[in-house]
């Protein structure tokens, strides 16, 4: 009796998370001019005009760069500060620590406003640099705390050994500590990809006309046009989220990073 | 451990440093805008803010649904943490796996099957017409219910996490001792594993609520412009009014609001016992 009720109170809670996407991916397969759930009889029409409307390449393809440069730009910052953080003895290094985590505290739009007034506005930045520096500060802190924590597994003895057997520190870093955090550096690559480019509220008003990343345009699309192709392509992005951490919680076991 | 601090520094100030003015000094300068109205420092801006009823609506609207979030999440997510905890391993990682999945998927696709089901014509009011509750169909999006039912949906996964790996630090028979020992199902909920999971209480209660206080999407489209949230309202105030110091006090509040919460729960935590 009693794992039937449990069963029951499972059941219901991952129809609520899980409902929605199954859903979405019918909605999409509608074969009617509008949105509708159950979906007039089944095609594929809207999954395949996904591709054909021009604004959601463009936005694709550059919220596929900030999403790919972005979290590499932020790992370049993150590996040498999680190690610094990690293996030295530092002055302030509880200020440095809070500094590196704060984009994570403090509102998106909040965080995408403060961009637009102080930075990009008085320093002439352009929106697709304004973007990129603000996705790479957004994923700073995940790239600090998924390295900082696979280097804390990684016993400091071993480099130290590589150094007293005549290896430079740099080398030591390059061919043993690095060889054994890859793992974490993957995994923080693949939390920095998702987080950069699911990103809405940092994204609001940096977007310009005619630039504008992915999940922004297709809030705009929404607005204006009531057919099923936002359905579908939702359905397409939570596949393609879906296949990246399936890939890796295969290759390298994700799960145990994050 | 090494003990060269100048290298040490050299390693971890670039990324403060890329932090620290990209980050902290514009939201800093952001911040301070409300309280430098007239050319002096003051609170001015606080004042007029709240001088505003439909500014408060909105304040005590968002304040509500971040509550009312976080407790249904709560409810829910013990529910869910006890019951998934119990299952046998391979199980156990099944389950835990489909309550993630949904935090991987883009926060807009998730927020637009709410449209699919509580649309004019989506399943809610095929079933309500269907059924004859009601001849025309009702309005269920750009309601507070939409909000609250997005916003949940959103956040709930990370409620359970949290709870779950809590529970997972309960020696295991804990619980059937407490049982023997003739303490009912309620008695040991909250003697038993309410105290042993404050922790992760506080961890997943400042994430759904901080979440729910925070988020954009959800409001901008199962809210609109009828269920402002502070979110969407800095957005209006900015975009269509250019009203630079509400957006600046709406900032403020946001993340006062965030870090209250946290502190307030850890008092709770903390408190007796």
């Amino acid at each position: 009796m009693r794992g039937l009720t449990s069963w029951i109170i499972l059941g219901l809670t991952l129809t609520f998370l899980i409902g929605p996407f199954l859903i979405i991916i019918l909605a999409g397969a509608s074969g009617g001019p509008s949105l509708a759930f159950p979906p007039d009889g089944l095609s594929l029409k809207w999954y395949a005009k996904v591709f054909t409307v021009e604004s959601f390449r463009a936005s694709f393809l550059l919220s596929m760069f900030l999403a790919v440069f972005g979290t590499l730009a932020a790992l370049l910052l993150g590996i040498p500060a999680a190690y610094a953080l990690n293996r030295y003895k530092l002055p302030g290094d509880e200020t440095i620590r809070m500094i590196v985590a704060a984009p994570i505290i403090v509102p998106g739009i909040i965080v995408g406003l403060a961009l637009l007034r102080y930075l990009v506005v008085p320093l002439d930045f352009t929106v697709t640099v304004a973007l990129f520096l603000a996705h790479t500060a957004l994923v700073l802190p995940y790239a600090v705390r998924v390295v900082s924590a696979s280097l804390h597994n990684l016993r400091a003895d071993i480099e130290e050994a590589a150094v007293l057997l005549g290896c430079s520190r740099l080398g030591a870093f390059m061919r043993v500590v690095l060889p054994n955090i890859r793992g974490g550096v993957l995994a923080a690559f693949i939390l920095g990809f998702v987080t950069s480019f699911n990103q809405v509220p940092v994204s609001l008003f940096l977007s310009g006309p005619g630039v504008r990343t992915l999940p922004i345009d297709m809030l705009a699309y929404m607005e204006i046009t009531y057919d099923p192709s936002v359905a579908a392509l939702s359905a397409l992005l939570a596949f393609l989220s879906l296949a990246i951490v399936f890939a890796a919680e295969r290759l390298l076991g994700f799960s145990r990073y994050v | 451990m090494f003990l060269n601090t100048r290298e040490g520094l050299a390693l971890a100030l670039p990324a403060a440093v890329f932090s620290f003015l990209l980050f902290l000094v514009p939201v800093g300068i952001l911040l301070s805008e409300a309280f430098r109205v007239d050319g002096g420092w003051s609170l001015g801006g606080y004042v007029e803010f709240f001088s505003k009823p439909l500014n408060q609506t909105v304040f005590f609207r968002t304040l509500k649904l971040g509550v009312l979030v976080t407790l249904t999440a709560a409810v829910i997510g013990y529910a869910a943490a006890i019951c998934i905890v119990n299952l046998g391993p391979t199980t156990r990682g099944r389950v835990f796996g489909l309550v993630v999945l949904p935090l991987m998927i883009s926060p807009v696709a998730r927020t637009y099957a709410w449209i699919v089901i509580l649309g004019r014509t989506g399943i809610v009011n095929d079933a309500i017409v269907g059924l004859g509750l009601s001849d025309t169909p009702i309005r269920l999006l750009f309601t507070e219910t939409a909000v609250f039912l997005g916003l949940l949906q959103l956040f709930l996964p990370l409620m359970i996490i949290s709870l779950v790996s809590a529970m997972e630090n309960i020696p295991k028979d804990l619980i059937p001792a407490a049982r023997v020992l003739g303490a009912n199902w309620l008695q040991v909920f909250f003697r038993v594993i309410l105290p042993l999971t404050r922790e992760g209480l506080v961890i997943g209660g400042t994430l759904v609520f901080t979440g729910a206080l925070t988020a954009y999407i959800t409001p901008a489209i199962l809210g609109g412009s009828k269920v402002l949230m502070l979110e969407t309202l800095l957005y209006q105030r900015v975009n269509v009014s250019n009203d630079f110091v509400s957006a600046s006090v709406i900032a403020m509040i946001l993340i006062v609001m965030s870090f209250s919460a946290n502190l307030l729960l850890r008092r709770i935590a903390t408190a007796r016992r």
